[in-house]
């Protein structure tokens, strides 16, 4: 037994094309009379792959193999590599893997030659590495990487020696590993390149989830690879959302006629998202103590959005005045204009330090990292980025220590500061002691100001950090470096500036339910408890259900809280929501509609002025002029919001591992939302809708139908929504072991009001992405209709920690709400319990619920979800009422000046907007000049023209005519 | 004595309330006398006030020993077609609380060794607060205990509080969906005696209970320290006999009741031979 064979005697098939490599080196150096075949000298010069795979997202690396011992022959014998090769690059690969094993797998180092002279990317030598002598042969091929198996190598020493050796070469060591004990073998390596194979090479077994599970175990400071078991584009965007970046796909391309239509096909799969709603969540990042030309331009190719320049002496990373100036001028010569923000580093300077620092390098900003009075920020000249210090040692106390921290930030704030950045203070040179605070007080001070996170951050920690802290932005300086040189200026590694900006971006994608900026309100208007209670005094909320329906809950909790925060579930949605549902929906500008809306609230004014008898103004009253933009959820899929929580809730379903699906609906939005979702996913859907609501919205009912969904009718008290969700719970209780309930609003017992809030927050994360892309700003005012209150939530959540946001809801008012004939649980309803939570309903003295009246099946439902009883009682939203008159006329308005025929339930959106404007509803006026207004435009009217011929006597405003 | 009960050292749970009392001795009642308890239930109101009231004490005279009696509600989502229906009727009849209240107490007066245990709903009993201005009207009329259908302990303490001040059991419901650990953290929070619920469903008439009742009704018996009642789906003397046969303390039984009333709500004489026939299945052999 050679010595190879004895070291692997456990390892399977592996260690027979092991052992069989042994002895065809033995042989090949013993021909050679032990002169290596070709030197390293006769390697041409080393493409970049570590540089590749460190840009956002997931990479491919495309696989040539001729044969595999799991798969038998898989290319045509007279498959041209070379071409493949080309195609591969084509279609967009990273890089290309190319097997140079004979006598299983078909390949050698000739394929490897050959390939890497048809291409201009790096190319991987797949090989079983046995023996150091030939990794100088892979090098003198062409090689730019090298596979290394943890498995051949299970001792510390040898593996280790490899990838020096490797990397000495020039050669990239990926090192491969298939469990635990493997990755902490590779992990004690130098290598950069971390592989984790979903096959066993041992008996060749596929596990398609080991990848994804050993992954946690990989720093973030290594770039990690997928490998083996990829079928579909789905297994690349799982991967890429687990953080992986890159995958080695072999097989599915080889067998694919068109290799480069399947790459490009893998390669967009692995892409970071590009929607509005995940670019928003991305961090500033800015790379500081740039000491030289070299770092400033890794640093500006990577994307970094701030260079700083440090000019405070005796610190280590100094720069003079000159040397400053030339990295700013070289910077800004060549860079585009989206080039990064020259920072000025410093601190305690004098006014005329400062004078000469901004007439030497014109920077972007001007840093203050001392202990600067805020009466200085005035005079820099420059937008000034104020450093706050938190102390180094873990307070006790955190809302102790961080209040005045709190203070002087807002202090800075009020003198006009650009920027905060929130540093670790009392080390040696202040702005960069490399030493990580308290994380409980920075989320604190992050919580209430809009801070960037300084000090100590690397990329392997960098994502986390901004997972746990909701911080607006990130800077790093010793965190990128090469190890330092005694006595020379720290000089930053491409490399790591790649990673460090690459793990920041992708901290928070497809994360939505992970803060990323200051919410200075109660957080008990932003989130439930763990009981989950709402609002100030946690008075609304709850689990208020039959026993029998507790066991269901907990499951949902427990699975909801596992998913909440998982971004492969929140991709795969975000997926289906873009190809299936039409997301993100535009935000349209409705000028002709603003112009209308604001003439009906003059006369709205008008004619309030009058009935209060005052003395008719002599001019006009005043109200804002306004830009309105309507978020267009009538375009998404099944015309309205309500897709996005049916989508979410089925793929929850799924994973829940239930096999049936139950649905209540009113108008019947939400009824063919599941409909649909249910036909889409293949899962059984019965949808229980009121016999009163089955007359009023007959389309609806076909559509469900359609779709392969059960429509049963429900009789029994008002024959409505609030009944509906009655035979709904009925079911479940009698069904629950099955059957997931896909409540359709932001109400019901925990946690569904969190769910489904969490599945429709993405409207108004995208509209305030899509605002800030337009505007340059997010909206004074954000209006939203509300009956059980999914649309209002949803459209709503991104503003409720935004103090220079107006909340509004628009309740129907059915009749009036003075004739007791309306829906409005918030300005006519009391606090009571219904369908599971506490909140705020219409009822009467003895509880027993009052049938609501409104004309728009959507909003006709009793109750509200228990955050929006907590926003009203908290004060952070205005409530204005619709009747069904004025929603009438807001639809024919908004159809005659727009061509765009609303839903009667979007229609008391917009028929409150004027009443806000003239002050006659919610806080009496108060507007700024130049409003900016988004209304959450809910849904389309098609089902609704019936009502528009029962109303056929209410005319458009009188401005809309 | 209100001081006493609502301070932070008094024990969780309402078992140690006068009408905690008045319940457990219901059952020992039965127990000497070698019987399962039976509680009948009736809807307030249903189909009048006045009814309402003969069906009660027909109820409590053809073996009863305890009562519950229905809150009628608009939304009585745990509960069948038949006591949907029953509880629309009394509500179209004018039932509200206070009539209801008025039966519990015309009830009391005629049959004071009868514990008396209203059977409603969360937003009935504790709305929008913490359920003391109900809790305390009921203590009045004379109810020993009562069940809110949709309050589980997770909710429950604010209002166990308000029901010891006042004197009443909360009597709490375990399902066949409870988890051990929770069954027996239910079954320490219930006062008087713990609401067992046969199936998996809402209430109403079943042709047969479900096979695996006993081992449910063994499993609550093994944790629970106060007497168990079996209800939902009980409506013939053979089930009465299997729910003694499996251990239970008591059975509830309502919808099978308002059924034997016939469509208009007013056979009191059909309702008292089915309440006597129960009672004669609650033998324990």
């Amino acid at each position: 037994m050679s010595a190879t064979q004895a070291r692997n005697a456990n390892a399977g098939i592996v260690a027979e094309i092991a052992a069989r490599r042994q002895q065809d080196i033995d042989a090949l150096f013993a021909a050679a009379d032990g002169i290596p075949p070709a030197g390293p000298a006769d390697g041409p010069p080393v493409r970049d792959l570590v540089g590749r795979l460190s840009a956002p997202g997931l990479h491919l690396i495309a696989e040539i193999k001729r044969s595999s011992p799991s798969a038998g022959r898989i290319a045509a014998t007279d498959d041209d590599i070379v071409a493949r090769a080309r195609a591969y690059q084509a279609g967009g690969a990273a890089a290309i893997s190319v097997l140079c094993e004979p006598h299983w797998f078909g390949g050698s180092v000739e394929d490897l030659r050959a390939v890497r002279a048809a291409v201009s990317i790096p190319v991987l030598a797949k090989e079983f590495v046995v023996d150091p002598r030939q990794l100088e042969g892979l090098r003198a091929a062409g090689a730019d990487a090298v596979l290394l198996l943890a498995v051949l190598h299970p001792g510390k020493r040898a593996l280790r020696a490899l990838v020096d050796l490797a990397l000495s070469l020039g050669l990239e060591p990926l090192v491969e590993a298939h469990d635990e004990r493997e990755v902490r073998l590779a992990l004690d390596t130098d290598a950069r390149l971390i592989g984790i194979n979903n096959r066993d090479l041992r008996t060749l077994v596929v596990d398609p989830e080991r990848a994804g599970r050993l992954r946690h175990l990989v720093p973030d400071d290594r770039l990690v690879v997928a490998e083996s078991g990829v079928r579909t584009v789905e297994t690349v965007a799982r991967w890429r959302a687990q953080g992986f970046d890159a995958a080695l796909v072999g097989e599915a391309l080889v067998r694919s006629a068109d290799p480069a239509a399947a790459v490009r096909a893998f390669v967009r799969a692995g892409g970071p998202p590009h929607d509005p709603a995940n670019v928003a969540r991305r961090p500033f990042a800015k790379i500081c103590g740039i000491g030289d030309l070299g770092s400033a331009v890794a640093a500006t190719a990577a994307g970094a959005d701030g260079l700083g320049l440090n000019l405070v002496p005796g610190t280590p990373r100094f720069l003079t005045l000159d040397e400053a100036a030339a990295i700013a001028t070289a910077v800004r010569a060549s860079a585009g204009p989206s080039r990064p923000a020259i920072v000025a580093i410093t601190a305690d300077a004098t006014p005329s330090a400062l004078d000469a620092i901004v007439a030497a390098l014109d920077p972007d900003a001007v840093q203050l990292n001392g202990t600067e009075p805020v009466a200085l920020v005035r005079r820099v000249g420059r937008p000034v980025w104020k450093v706050l210090h938190l102390p180094k040692d873990a307070p006790v106390d955190v809302a102790k220590a961080a209040a005045p921290i709190i203070e002087t930030g807002h202090a800075f704030l009020t003198a006009g500061v650009a920027r905060l950045l929130l540093d670790t203070a009392g080390g040696p040179h202040p702005g960069g002691t490399g030493v990580r605070a308290s994380e409980a007080l920075a989320a604190a001070v992050a919580r209430e100001l809009p801070v960037t996170l300084a000090g100590g951050l690397t990329p392997a920690d960098v994502a986390s950090a901004l997972r746990a802290i909701p911080a607006v932005g990130v800077d790093v300086a010793s965190g990128v470096e090469f190890p330092r040189e005694p006595g020379r200026r720290p000089v930053k590694d491409p490399y790591l500036v790649s990673l460090f900006l690459k793990r920041a971006a992708a901290a928070r994608d497809d994360r939505p339910n992970t803060p990323f900026g200051p919410t200075p309100v109660h957080p008990g208007l932003l989130d439930a408890d763990g009981a989950g209670r709402w609002g100030m005094e946690r008075d609304f909320g709850g689990r208020y259900v039959p026993e029998t329906l507790m066991a269901a809950l907990e499951q949902l909790e427990s699975a909801y809280d596992a998913l909440r925060h998982d971004p492969v579930f929140w991709s795969e949605l975000r997926e289906l929501l873009g190809t299936f549902a039409g997301r993100p929906t535009p935000i349209y500008r409705a000028d002709r509609l603003a112009q209308a809306a604001r003439a009906e609230a003059a006369r709205l004014a008008t004619v309030a002025a009058s009935t209060n008898g005052r003395q008719r103004a002599r001019s006009e009253p005043v109200i804002p002029t306004l830009r309105l933009y309507l978020k267009r959820e009538d375009l998404a899929h099944t015309g309205a919001h309500k897709i996005n929580n049916a989508l979410g809730q089925a793929l929850l379903t799924r994973r829940l591992g239930k096999t049936r699906v139950i649905a209540e609906t009113g108008a019947g939005q939400h009824g063919v939302a599941t409909a649909t979702a249910c036909a889409l996913l293949d899962l059984p859907c019965v949808v229980y809708m009121g016999a009163e609501d089955i007359e009023r919205q007959g389309p609806n009912v076909l559509r469900m139908r359609a779709l392969g969904a059960e429509v049963r009718p429900v009789t029994s008290g008002t024959a409505t929504l609030k009944d509906a969700v009655n035979e709904a719970m009925r079911d479940w209780v009698t069904n629950v072991e099955t059957t997931h309930y896909v409540l359709g609003s932001a109400m019901g017992p925990h946690p569904y009001p969190t769910i489904v809030r969490d599945l429709q927050r993405r409207i108004g994360d995208e509209a305030a992405a899509q605002l800030i892309a337009i505007e340059g700003r997010l909206p004074d005012l954000a209006l939203a209709c509300v009956g059980g209150g999914s649309n209002a939530i949803g459209l709503l959540a991104r503003f409720i920690g935004e103090p220079s946001v107006r909340l509004a809801v628009a309740e129907a008012a059915g009749d009036g709400i003075e004739t007791g004939r309306h829906a409005a649980a918030i300005l006519g309803g009391t606090p009571g319990i219904l369908h599971g939570s506490r909140s705020l309903m219409l009822q009467d003295r003895d509880g027993q619920v009052i049938e609501a009246h409104s004309a728009s099946a959507g909003l006709d439902y009793p109750g509200i979800g228990p955050q929006l009883a907590a926003l009203a009682e908290g004060g952070r939203i205005e409530v204005a009422a619709a009747t069904d008159r004025d929603a009438v006329a807001a639809m024919k308005a908004t159809t005659r000046t727009e061509g765009i025929l609303p839903a009667l339930e979007t229609a008391h959106a917009i028929a409150a907007l004027p009443k806000l404007l003239a002050g006659v509803e919610g806080l009496a006026g108060g507007w700024p000049a130049d409003l900016l207004v988004l209304v959450g435009f809910s849904g389309r009217g098609d089902k609704d023209l019936a009502a528009l011929e029962r109303f056929a006597d209410v005319d458009a405003w009188e401005s809309a005519r | 004595m209100t001081t006493t009960a609502a301070t932070a050292t008094a024990p969780a749970g309402t078992n140690q309330t006068a009408g905690a009392q008045r319940i457990a001795a219901a059952f020992q009642r039965a127990r000497d006398d070698g019987r399962i308890a039976l509680v009948p239930y009736i809807v307030a109101g249903y189909p009048d006030a006045d009814t309402s009231l003969a069906i009660a004490i027909a109820a409590a005279d053809a073996g009863a020993d305890l009562l519950e009696v229905g809150l009628p509600y608009s939304d009585p989502l745990a509960d069948g077609a038949t006591i949907q229906r029953a509880s629309q009727v009394a509500i179209a009849a004018g039932a509200t609380l206070e009539r209801s209240l008025q039966l519990i107490e015309r009830v009391a007066a005629a049959r004071p060794n009868l514990p008396l245990i209203p059977m409603g709903y969360a937003n009935q009993v504790i709305g929008g607060g913490d359920g003391e201005a109900v809790a305390k009207r009921l203590g009045a009329s004379g109810a020993a205990g009562l069940i809110v259908v949709d309050l589980t302990p997770d909710e429950g303490a604010p209002f166990e509080a308000v029901a010891r001040a006042a004197g009443l059991a909360v009597v709490y419901l375990v399902a066949p969906t409870t988890s051990n650990e929770r069954r027996a953290r239910i079954a320490s929070r219930s006062g008087g005696f713990l609401y067992c619920v046969s199936l998996v469903g809402v209430t109403g008439v079943r042709a047969s209970l479900p096979p695996s009742l006993g081992k449910l009704v063994r499993a609550v018996k093994a944790v629970s320290p106060v007497p168990v009642a079996v209800g939902f789906g009980v409506s013939m003397p053979s089930h009465v006999r299997a729910i003694a046969k499996a251990g239970a303390d008591g059975t509830a039984v309502g919808t099978a009741l308002v059924e034997a009333l016939g469509p208009d709500g007013r056979d009191v004489e059909a309702l008292a031979r089915l309440v006597r026939s129960l009672r004669g299945a609650t033998h324990v052999d």
